[in-house]
């Protein structure tokens, strides 16, 4: 019987012993071998987890199957799932071979680290000859490689409902002091002039007010050497932003930081609030019937002087650097760079994004029209608060913001706390 | 005369608010399963148009057939049972037999082991996400059910032994030893003595595991990468879109999440008291 026991014990503990130096030894061996298999499909991770937008990317990838020089397989994971996961995905032994992201700063932050493909030989094939050098130097990385192959665009805006302004007997304003007086115009009529949505879970939304105001009074460049951590946020220029922004508070409405985005745009289209600063995915959230409604207008210029700057956050795709289907990704990606992709994407998905390819049709509705010749006026692109800086500066802004509208007044400490928490990302 | 009176109208009183104040609690407990139900049951232009708090202006059902088909839990539904029942019974199988040992005979460092269960339950799983998805890396189980099967028995069995260990400890000895008299080894007291005077217990954490396992979300994003193995908490994420969120899908898709543990719940409840009121009262 203690025989037996004692044999038993001995056993278990062989097989842990043998069990620890298997993984121990995987271990060793797994850090020089850090590459996916070079065989089957390429598999595309998706955050584009909306029903829509989910379908669309599902018609695009099937095409892509139908044309014969390669397969993909669509993974898609939800958004919030994917943006906390990304940095894993792509350091991790097996990553898979092609993410949706961002380009510019953010996709240029995994590039030093050398997590990203190379991806020269796609933009030497003619389908993305035609892409604007605004986007071809969007794509470079800081060490002057190509790293990001953008097939999508949208715009930010005033949005507002065209029925609305029409009963209230007010227009789309030319200038600064235009904007002041519809905002007086709207108050006087019981309207709350701006709506926000800063609350809940989408505080980033107020970041569109401060990015708007900086490249309108700073200017693009330095908005983006700000946002690099090459200027303060404490300096006198910043200041200059929240002076101008402490004149429009008045005309914001008051629930501005209490209700989320989507709340918000139900109030804009029910003529609580009067307009809205937001991007076009905003239509998503808009019954049916009230899309042929709306409209926008171009946020005011406040000084003349400075290059007129829009923002238009562009989206596309990135390989990781450890695939080891090369070729199968070059190919994949000229598809998705393509006229036919992008066609395809903008009729499934809602139809407000603009194709980064000039040869391709867009939805063709007015709203699009206009949104294209508005961004084609532009003379600077900037991309969005945490696009042009990182994920990780976008809370420290959330937290300035709301504060500042909360209390105007004491803006001089919320900037000063603002670069002491940005100071501790730039220097990480 | 007057002071029965008097004392009878303070107890119609008493009565009167207490049942006011349950009611009302139950009502405010009860106010944000209505409104997901109700939402559930709205169409999404409903929605846009008039605000998720308003009084519902449409009626539809196929919020559930989009959750179901298009948002992909019915694969989903089905990796969680594939993930939440296996991972339920060898945890407990494995739980309970380390509890007997523990419980019922004077192993040596049995009160390190027990102190290690419970250190371990202490520590926040969060600083344990990198390892995890490493390991499951170097394992070649990366993406994986059954890894995610592993994970949840491995932080699972710690808390189980220390709640079964309790238990068994205040089973009389005198039942065992009589049982040792009979000539029963260690075997036949676990399976034919022990085991069945801990059903009770074993029903209540087999519920409340179940609930665990089946509405992790942390793990499973962790250890899978594929949407088609995601289990169904993760499926409920995905129907939240980049920008806009369908909240009466989201509101179908959480009725049908919530269906399977709410089953669970019902089935074993009758256990579930008995188990939380056992071992309290000796």
């Amino acid at each position: 019987m203690t025989h037996h026991h004692a044999s038993r014990r001995r056993f278990l503990a062989g097989a842990g012993a043998a069990g620890t130096a298997a993984l121990l030894s995987g271990c060793v061996t797994s850090t020089s071998s850090g590459k996916s298999s070079s065989k089957g499909k390429v598999t595309l991770q998706s955050n584009l987890s909306a029903p829509q937008a989910k379908a669309a990317m599902q018609d695009v990838v099937a095409s892509y199957a139908k044309k014969g020089s390669g397969s993909a397989s669509l993974n898609t994971v939800a958004a919030e799932t994917f943006r906390t996961q990304l940095p894993t995905y792509l350091t991790s032994a097996n990553p898979p071979d092609v993410y949706t992201w961002y380009p510019g700063s953010v996709a240029d932050a995994y590039a030093k680290k050398d997590l990203l493909l190379d991806l020269g030989e796609v933009w030497s094939s003619p389908d993305l000859k035609g892409y604007s050098k605004a986007l071809n130097s969007l794509c470079t990385s800081a060490s002057g490689k190509k790293v990001f192959v953008p097939t999508t665009y949208y715009w930010w805006g005033m949005f507002y409902r065209r029925s609305n302004f029409a009963k209230w007997g007010v227009r789309e304003p030319k200038s600064w002091d235009g904007f002041l007086d519809l905002c007086d115009k709207l108050k006087s009529k019981g309207v709350d002039p701006i709506g926000l949505g800063a609350g809940g879970n989408t505080a980033w939304v107020a970041s569109a007010w401060f990015d708007y105001l900086d490249i309108r009074i700073n200017g693009a460049d330095y908005h983006r050497e700000l946002l690099a951590g090459r200027h303060r946020f404490d300096d006198p220029e910043v200041r200059r932003v929240f002076d101008r922004w402490q004149e429009l508070l008045p005309y914001f409405d008051p629930n501005g930081t209490a209700v989320a985005f989507q709340d918000a745009t139900t109030s804009l289209l029910n003529g609580r609030s009067g307009m809205m600063l937001i991007g076009t995915f905003f239509a998503d959230a808009a019954p049916k019937d009230a899309l042929d409604d709306i409209d926008f207008f171009r946020f005011p210029v406040i000084d003349p002087k400075v290059p007129l700057a829009e923002e238009a956050p562009t989206d596309g795709y990135f390989a990781s650097a450890r695939t080891g289907r090369h070729a199968q990704v070059v190919d994949l990606m000229r598809y998705l760079a393509g006229a036919e992709a992008q066609e395809i994407y903008i009729k499934g998905s809602s139809g407000t994004v603009l194709p980064c390819n000039p040869d391709v049709k867009d939805s063709g509705t007015a709203l699009v029209k206009k949104g294209r010749a508005h961004i084609e006026e532009a003379a600077e692109i900037t991309q969005f608060f945490n696009r042009d800086s990182s994920d990780a500066l976008q809370p420290t802004a959330d937290n300035a913001l709301t504060k500042f509208i909360a209390e105007p007044k004491q803006i001089g400490s919320i900037l000063t706390d603002w670069q002491r928490e940005a100071a501790k990302i730039w220097n990480a | 005369m007057s002071a029965t009176s008097a004392a009878l109208r303070r107890r119609r009183a008493a009565t009167a608010g207490f049942h006011l104040g349950a009611g009302t609690l139950a009502v405010l407990w009860l106010l944000p399963i209505a409104l997901v139900l109700v939402t559930s049951l709205r169409s999404f232009d409903d929605i846009a148009a008039h605000g998720l708090g308003s009084w519902p202006h449409s009626f539809t059902l196929s919020n559930f057939g989009q959750a179901w088909n298009d948002g992909g839990q019915q694969r989903a539904l089905i990796n969680s049972l594939l993930v939440t029942v296996p991972a339920v019974l060898v945890t407990l199988a494995l739980a309970a037999m380390a509890a007997f040992g523990l419980s019922r005979y004077d192993l040596p460092f049995r009160r390190s082991l027990l102190l290690l269960m419970l250190g371990g339950n202490l520590l926040p799983p969060q600083i344990l996400l990198i390892p995890v998805s490493k390991l499951s890396e170097l394992l070649g189980i990366h993406d994986t059910l059954p890894a995610l099967v592993g994970v949840q028995i491995g932080f699972g069995v710690g808390f189980y032994v220390f709640v079964l260990h309790g238990f068994m400890r205040s089973i009389p000895p005198e039942i065992q030893q009589a049982a040792v008299v009979d000539g029963a080894g260690p075997w036949q007291i676990f399976w034919r003595i022990i085991l069945p005077l801990t059903r009770p217990a074993l029903a209540a954490l087999s519920a409340l595991s179940f609930t665990w396992i089946f509405n992790d979300l942390l793990w499973a994003i962790t250890v899978l990468r594929s949407d088609t193995k995601m289990p169904i908490t993760a499926a409920l994420i995905g129907l939240q879109g980049q920008y806009v969120s369908m909240w009466n899908v989201i509101a179908a898709g959480s009725v049908i999440a919530a269906a399977p543990t709410v089953i669970v719940f019902l089935r074993f409840q009758r256990h579930f008291v008995a188990g939380l009121n056992l071992g309290a009262v000796k």
